[in-house]
C-alpha cells in the first residue's frame, strides 16, 4: 500500500514499474493467492495435528493402549494423577472461591499487585515454580526448616505432587471464576437483598449459580493444567513411582528407560484427557451464551 | 447450610491430605496396617517389626533391585520396598533437600561420602558392588564402530550422561586412559567430547537412546551391555578400564534405622551379593 502512494512520486524506472505489479497480483483477492494461503495455513495446521494423531494412533494400532491394563507403573500413576488432581482442584476451590470473589467485588490498595503474584504462576516456567517451592519447603528452606523440627517433611512426598499442582493451576480457576462472579448482574443482587435474602444465600443461589459456566470452565482448565503438571512435580517432588510419579512424568520416565510403550501408553492417555478438556469447555461456553439469552 | 457444606469440604481435604501424608511416609502407616498374623523371627534376624523401607539408588542397579526387592518382601513379610532410580548426584541432592529416603545405593563412592560429611547419614558408607565399563552400539552398529578408538571417528553421535553422573566421571576417566594407549590418536579425549550429542540424566537414559537408536554410541557399564538384548558391547582393553565401585549408606532422617541398616547389610552381604553376581556386577574391590 505504501509502494502505491509512493510510486508516482518515484522517478519512473522500468525496475520500479515492474516490482510492485506481482506484489499487488498477490493479494488475498485473486483465486491462486486465496489458495497459497490457504496451503501455508494447511502446513501449520498439519504441524499441530500430525505428532498428536500419530501418537494417539499409534499408542491404538500397536496395542501400547493396552499395556495400560497390564502395567503397573502406568496404572499406579493413573490412579496418582487421579487422586492429587482431585486434591488439588479442592484445595483451589475452597480457596481460591473466596480469593476470586474479593478480587471481583471488593477494590483496596495494592490490589492490582495482588492480581499479578496471583497471576504469575500461569507464565512462569514450571521448572522455576518447582525450585521456588523447594526454596521455600525444602529441608533448608523458609519454612521447610522449622516444619522439619516439628516432623513434617514435604519435599519428594505426595503433598508435594498436590503442592506443586495447586501452585502452577489455581490461577486459572480464580482468573475464570473473579471474571464470572463480576459479570453477575449487581441488580439481581440488589433485587435479592431487597427480597430479604442473606448474604450468604445470595452467594449460593445468585452469585455462584449465575457464574456456573465460567466457574466449570475455570475447574477444567484448572484440572487440566493440573493433570499435565510436569517441570515441578519433577523439581520439587521427584519421580518415585507410586508416590510421586505421575502420567507426565511416567511418559518422561519410561522413555528416559526405554520403555517406549508405557511411556506412549501414558501420553495417549493424556491426550484423551486433554481431547476431554477442550470438550467440556466448549459446552460450558455454550451453555454460558444459552444462559445469557435466558437472562436477556 | 453454607457453614456445614464448608466444613464438610475442610474434613474432606484434611482427609485427603492425611491420606496422602499416609502415603507419603508409609513407614509411620505400616505397622497398624500390616497383618497381625505375621509370624516375625526368620531370616534377617532382626527383632524389629518389619517396616517398609524407600531406597533411592543409582539408575545401574535397577533390575538387581527389582529382584532384590522381590527377595526382601519374601523374606520379610509386611515390609514393602519403595524404589527410586535416578543418577546418584540427582538423588544425593534430593536426599539434601529433605527427601524421605531410608538408604541410599551410590554408584560411586563420593556421593554417599557427601552425605556422611553433611551428616545426613547414619555410620560410614558400605562399599557392595563393583562395575566395568564397555562401550555400547544399537545392533544394527549404524557408524561401523568396532574399537573404542571409533568412538573419536567424524560423525559419530556419541551419548554421554551429565557432568554430575557417576558413569561420566568414570568414563571420563576411561576416555583418558585410552587417549594414552598406543594406537589412539593425540586429540582422541578432544574428538570424543566434540562427539558428544546429548547428555542425559542418568545411565539407564543414555542405554535407552542406544537403544532407540537415536545414538551411535556411548560408554556404560558392563552391566546395563548384559541387560539389554538391543545393543551390543565393544570391549575396551583391560589395561584401560576403570574400576567402579557402589556404596550405600543409611539416611540420618529415617524413621526405620534399624530395618534400613538391615537392608543394607543383607544387600551387601552374600544374599545381596548372589543377585549382584547375576547381574554381572562384580564384588566391592
Amino acid at each position: 500500500m505504501i509502494e502505491d502512494v509512493a510510486h508516482p512520486t518515484m522517478a519512473p524506472k522500468p525496475e520500479a514499474e515492474q516490482r510492485p505489479m506481482p506484489a499487488r497480483g498477490g493479494g488475498a483477492r485473486s483465486p491462486w493467492g486465496e489458495r497459497s494461503v490457504a496451503a501455508v495455513g494447511a502446513l501449520l495446521a498439519i504441524f499441530l495435528g500430525l505428532p498428536v494423531v500419530a501418537l494417539v494412533g499409534r499408542a491404538v494400532l500397536d496395542g501400547s493402549l493396552a499395556v495400560t491394563l497390564t502395567s503397573r507403573v502406568v496404572l499406579d500413576a493413573l490412579v496418582l494423577s487421579l487422586a492429587t488432581t482431585a486434591v488439588s482442584l479442592a484445595l483451589t476451590v475452597s480457596f481460591g472461591l473466596p480469593l476470586a470473589f474479593v478480587l471481583a467485588r471488593r477494590s483496596f490498595p495494592g490490589k492490582g499487585w495482588l492480581e499479578a503474584v496471583i497471576d504469575l504462576p500461569i507464565v512462569l516456567p514450571p521448572s522455576v515454580a518447582g525450585l521456588a517451592l523447594l526454596i521455600v519447603l525444602g529441608r533448608r528452606g523458609i519454612l521447610g526448616g522449622p516444619l522439619e523440627v516439628l516432623g513434617i517433611a514435604i519435599p519428594f512426598t505426595t503433598i508435594a505432587v498436590i503442592l506443586a499442582q495447586t501452585f502452577v493451576s489455581a490461577p486459572f480457576f480464580i482468573r475464570s471464576a473473579r471474571t464470572g462472579i463480576a459479570s453477575v448482574s449487581r441488580d439481581l443482587e440488589d433485587a435479592a437483598r431487597v427480597d430479604g435474602a442473606s448474604e450468604r444465600q445470595l452467594f449460593r443461589r445468585i452469585t455462584v449459580p449465575l457464574a456456573s459456566a465460567a466457574l466449570a470452565a475455570g475447574l477444567v482448565m484448572t484440572w487440566a493444567r493440573s493433570l499435565g503438571e510436569f517441570g515441578a512435580t519433577i523439581m520439587f517432588a521427584g519421580n518415585v513411582e507410586g508416590r510421586t510419579q505421575t502420567l507426565p512424568l511416567v511418559v518422561y520416565g519410561e522413555f528416559q528407560e526405554g520403555n517406549l510403550d508405557s511411556s506412549i501408553a501414558a501420553a495417549a492417555i493424556l491426550v484423551l484427557a486433554a481431547f476431554g478438556v477442550l470438550v467440556a469447555v466448549r459446552v460450558f461456553r455454550w451453555s454460558r451464551i444459552l444462559d445469557a439469552r435466558g437472562l436477556d | 447450610m453454607h457453614r456445614i457444606r464448608s466444613c464438610a469440604l475442610l474434613v474432606i481435604f484434611l482427609v485427603g491430605l492425611a491420606a496422602c501424608s499416609a502415603a507419603a511416609t508409609p513407614t509411620s502407616s505400616a505397622p497398624s496396617s500390616a497383618p497381625p498374623s505375621v509370624a516375625p523371627g526368620d531370616a534377617a534376624g532382626s527383632a524389629a517389626a518389619p517396616a517398609s523401607l524407600t531406597i533411592y539408588a543409582a539408575a545401574s542397579l535397577k533390575g538387581a533391585l527389582d529382584k532384590a526387592k522381590a527377595a526382601w518382601e519374601t523374606a520379610h513379610p509386611g515390609s514393602k520396598l519403595t524404589l527410586a532410580t535416578d543418577s546418584s548426584a540427582a538423588l544425593e541432592t534430593q536426599i539434601e533437600q529433605g527427601a524421605p529416603a531410608d538408604v541410599f545405593l551410590s554408584a560411586d563412592t563420593t556421593n554417599p561420602k557427601k552425605l556422611v560429611d553433611h551428616g545426613l547419614a547414619t555410620g560410614a558408607a558400605i562399599s557392595f558392588a563393583g562395575n566395568k565399563l564397555t562401550v555400547i552400539v544399537p545392533a544394527a552398529n549404524p557408524a561401523g564402530i568396532k574399537t573404542p578408538a571409533d568412538l573419536a571417528k567424524k560423525d559419530v553421535k556419541v551419548i554421554a550422561a551429565g557432568d554430575a553422573v557417576p558413569i561420566t566421571k568414570y568414563a571420563t576417566q576411561l576416555v583418558a586412559d585410552l587417549a594414552g594407549d598406543s594406537g589412539y590418536p593425540s586429540d582422541f579425549a578432544a574428538a570424543y567430547t566434540a562427539n558428544i550429542a546429548s547428555r542425559e540424566d542418568d545411565v539407564r537414559a543414555v542405554v535407552a537412546k542406544i537403544e532407540l537408536g537415536e545414538g551411535d554410541a556411548a560408554i556404560v557399564y558392563v552391566t546395563d551391555a548384559m541387560a539389554s538384548t538391543k545393543v551390543v558391547p565393544i570391549d575396551v582393553p583391560a589395561t584401560a578400564n576403570v574400576p567402579a565401585t557402589y556404596a550405600g549408606i543409611v539416611v540420618k532422617a529415617s524413621p526405620n534405622a534399624s530395618s534400613a541398616q538391615a537392608f543394607l547389610d543383607w544387600f551387601a552381604g552374600s544374599e545381596g551379593q548372589a543377585i549382584l553376581a547375576g547381574f554381572g556386577f562384580l564384588p566391592p574391590p
